[in-house]
């Protein structure tokens, strides 16, 4: 072959490489699908709220992924910078994470929603960590809580009752040791498990009747090695102690500790409401649950529950089929499939409707929410998701006793300041 | 200047009379010449390709290191060394990088040193050395990430390693495996040698057979035992081998990432965290995009000297064996 034309030969196949190599859009672009991505604890209630969607919207395919919180941000944030996102996605509300509406919004990867009819139904309390300077990023459909999941069973063979001070969490834990079994499961190898001991117990210690704590902190007049917190972490320390948990939390990953529950090895784990159904999905057939707000003091009236705006939706700005975007954000925003997926997810609607009937097993969610007992996830109000990081390895070290509370709260305020 | 032919007058050697060669030489062009630009010219489609897909998406992001960029949104502001400053000063990028350095050297000894085992084990003559082969590399063809996942569960407080203690009466033996601070980073290093150390067999195991049986026999012969022999005549002839298997599990160390991510996500607190999990958490969960741009590049120049200073090292004692 003469040179000349095995010189165009090459250059031809090296065009040809390079052209196939900048189709690198990755969208379908096709009309008929939305692709819709979310995390693996919402599976249960999105996959109905899907096949719900397509039945009453034949001419679209709807393609859903799901991830654990890691690597579902991770996924997120490097589609969403390569412009490959998906339509729509479950944004965490507030701000304290990667993922959250504060941190996308800004950079422009959020649709605003204010023009959509449902927004006019959002109560004040829930705009507040939906909005991002006066517009609406995201559908917020469940508001969900924090507290002690429990097999009722377990806790009847335990022979106590649903505990409402700290002293009866005690006892809890000394007598289903007693038992041969443990008051709680827990996972504290899975990072974002460690924080929810800590956020069910500053809930009251820290955010009760009157509390101006989280302006206090933002003002820089508060601090967290100088507040309840402090005490929250001697308790939650106090309960290891004494036995309440299962066998070596640092080595138990979040899945085995709700199976523990699901079986009856352990009574309860302190959880978000939505993990409840995978305890569920471990338990045999009838097995019946409960939950009860987490107390960490003697007094009953004063505990509070962690509750908070859960599982929300926003649509990509730069979405490839924004049209189907909207009309799955309308879809879900309908009362009755907000009530759907609120009740396969054990929590409450976002936008309060009155044809909701709560599972009796979940209802001290209500109940708290109703008496205006609950207080929003501590993360959703923190300025950078650092704080939340130095807090769950925090937690970790204080478990294998690298740390003091003093040190980790120490941490986590340095990690406040350095925003 | 002089013109090219004249040029090439003065140069060319003067011509020694002798025998007339029977048929004329032909003229090398296998080196030089013709063959030689064509065969630059094949290597560029591959070429191009690598640029375009390796090298200048890499070099494009070592290019935020250099800038305040979050990973989302187009907001760049250039900040010199500003982000290799912040590693010096980062005692969580110094805890990452020592316990980084003590897997990586824990892994490329054991590894290595069970696989040349392994080698010369199915080496031998035993009737089911085929068999055995097969079945120390087939933890190497599994995903990373789903050996990783049964580790985790084996290593569960009541899993299979636990209970298969208690069921022998070694109860007292059992561990928290990978929520002790003291012992997380080995058990994800025994995952690591677990998965590759049949890798490394194969690599010595193609080494021990292109060594000639005559001189082992020659050597037998004059009176050297089996350790001798190994010692004098595999040893140095396993040297390529040697290399780079050592090559391939230090930088697998240095790189390490799914195994520590999926067992312990560099927990408990910080115990297991490796400068990948770092550069990983820094990129996707603090917002700190370009600082872990900084670490990974930083990364990649610790690799690259360490990687290129063990060859020279092996290379020289090749040379001197």
């Amino acid at each position: 072959m003469n040179r000349p034309l095995l010189g165009a030969l090459c250059a031809v196949m090296t065009g040809m490489a390079l052209t196939a190599c900048s189709n690198t859009s990755g969208m379908s672009g096709d009309g008929s699908v939305l692709r819709v991505a979310s995390n693996s604890s919402e599976k249960i209630s999105l996959d109905a709220a899907v096949a719900a969607f397509e039945k009453a919207n034949p001419g679209i395919d709807v393609q859903t992924t799901y991830a654990d919180t890691d690597p579902y941000l991770s996924t997120l944030r490097t589609q969403l910078s390569a412009g490959t996102g998906p339509d729509v996605f479950y944004a965490f509300p507030g701000n304290g994470n990667a993922g959250s509406i504060q941190v996308l919004a800004p950079a422009g990867y959020l649709a605003d929603l204010s023009s959509r009819s449902w927004t006019a139904n959002i109560p004040d309390s829930v705009k507040t960590v939906t909005q991002v300077d006066g517009k609406q990023y995201v559908l917020p459909v469940t508001f969900t809580g924090i507290g002690a999941v429990y097999n009722k069973k377990a806790l009847q063979e335990v022979g106590v009752s649903e505990p409402t001070t700290w002293s009866q969490v005690l006892d809890l834990c000394d007598k289903a040791k007693a038992e041969g079994g443990y008051a709680f499961a827990l996972g504290n190898q899975t990072p974002w498990v460690t924080q929810l001991i800590d956020y069910a117990l500053v809930a009251t210690l820290v955010h009760g009747e009157g509390s101006t704590f989280d302006a206090d902190l933002a003002a820089g007049r508060a601090t967290f090695a100088g507040s309840g917190w402090h005490k929250a972490m001697e308790q939650y320390l106090e309960m290891n102690e004494r036995g309440c948990f299962s066998k070596d939390p640092l080595g138990t990953p979040v899945e085995t500790a709700l199976k523990q529950v699901g079986q009856g090895e352990a009574v309860a784990a302190v959880q978000v409401l939505a993990t409840a159904g995978q305890i569920k999905d471990a338990a045999p057939e009838g097995t019946e649950f409960g939950m009860f707000p987490l107390p960490a003091t003697d007094d009953a009236q004063e505990t509070r529950m962690p509750g908070a705006v859960g599982a929300s939706y926003a649509a990509n700005a730069k979405a490839a089929n924004a049209e189907a975007a909207g009309k799955f954000l309308d879809f879900l925003a309908q009362p009755q499939n907000t009530n759907d997926y609120a009740a396969k997810s054990n929590s409450a609607p976002a936008i309060p409707n009155d044809a909701f009937a709560p599972d009796p097993a979940f209802k001290a969610l209500l109940e708290h929410q109703k008496a205006g007992r609950t207080v929003p996830f501590m993360d959703q109000l923190w300025p950078n998701p650092k704080v939340q990081q130095a807090h769950l390895s925090g937690v970790q070290d204080l478990f294998s006793g690298e740390s003091e509370p003093r040190d980790v709260l120490a941490e986590m305020d340095e990690a406040y300041k350095n925003d | 200047m002089a013109h090219a032919p004249e040029a090439a007058a003065v140069t060319r050697p003067p011509v020694r009379p002798g025998p007339e060669r029977p048929f004329p030489r032909r003229r090398r062009t296998t080196r030089y010449g013709p063959l030689r630009s064509v065969s630059w010219w094949f290597l560029l489609p591959a070429l191009a390709l690598y640029l375009y897909v390796v090298l200048a998406p890499s070099l494009r992001g070592a290019g935020y290191a250099f800038t305040d960029w979050t990973g989302l949104g187009s907001q760049v502001s250039f900040t010199g060394l500003e982000n290799f400053r912040k590693v010096l000063d980062d005692p969580a990028a110094r805890d990452a990088l020592w316990q980084t350095l003590l897997i990586t050297v824990v892994i490329t000894v054991a590894q290595n040193a069970i696989g040349l085992l392994l080698a010369l084990g199915v080496d031998s003559r035993i009737r089911s050395r085929n068999l055995l082969r097969v079945l120390f590399f087939a933890p190497a063809v599994m995903t990373p990430v789903v050996t990783a996942y049964l580790w985790r569960y084996m290593y569960a407080p009541e899993g299979a390693f636990n209970t298969a203690l208690e069921t022998l009466g070694l109860g007292s033996l059992t561990q928290n495996w990978l929520g002790d601070p003291d012992l997380a980073l080995w058990s994800v290093a025994a995952v690591v040698i677990w998965q590759f150390s049949g890798y490394s067999m194969v690599i010595f195991l193609a080494g021990l057979q292109s060594v000639p049986r005559e001189l082992h026999e020659a050597a037998g012969v004059d009176g050297a035992g089996s350790f001798q022999r190994f010692w004098h005549i595999t040893r140095p002839l396993l040297a390529p081998a040697t290399t780079i298997n050592l090559m391939l599990s230090m930088i697998g160390g240095f790189k390490l990432f799914d195994q520590v991510y999926v067992t312990t996500g560099g927990g408990p607190g910080h115990a297991t965290e490796t400068l990948s999990t770092l550069i990983y958490k820094n990129a996707f969960q603090f917002d700190e995009y370009a600082y872990s741009t900084a670490l990974a590049v930083l990364l990649a120049i610790v690799v690259a000297a360490v990687s290129a200073g063990q060859y020279r090292g092996l290379q020289r004692q090749k040379g001197m064996s």
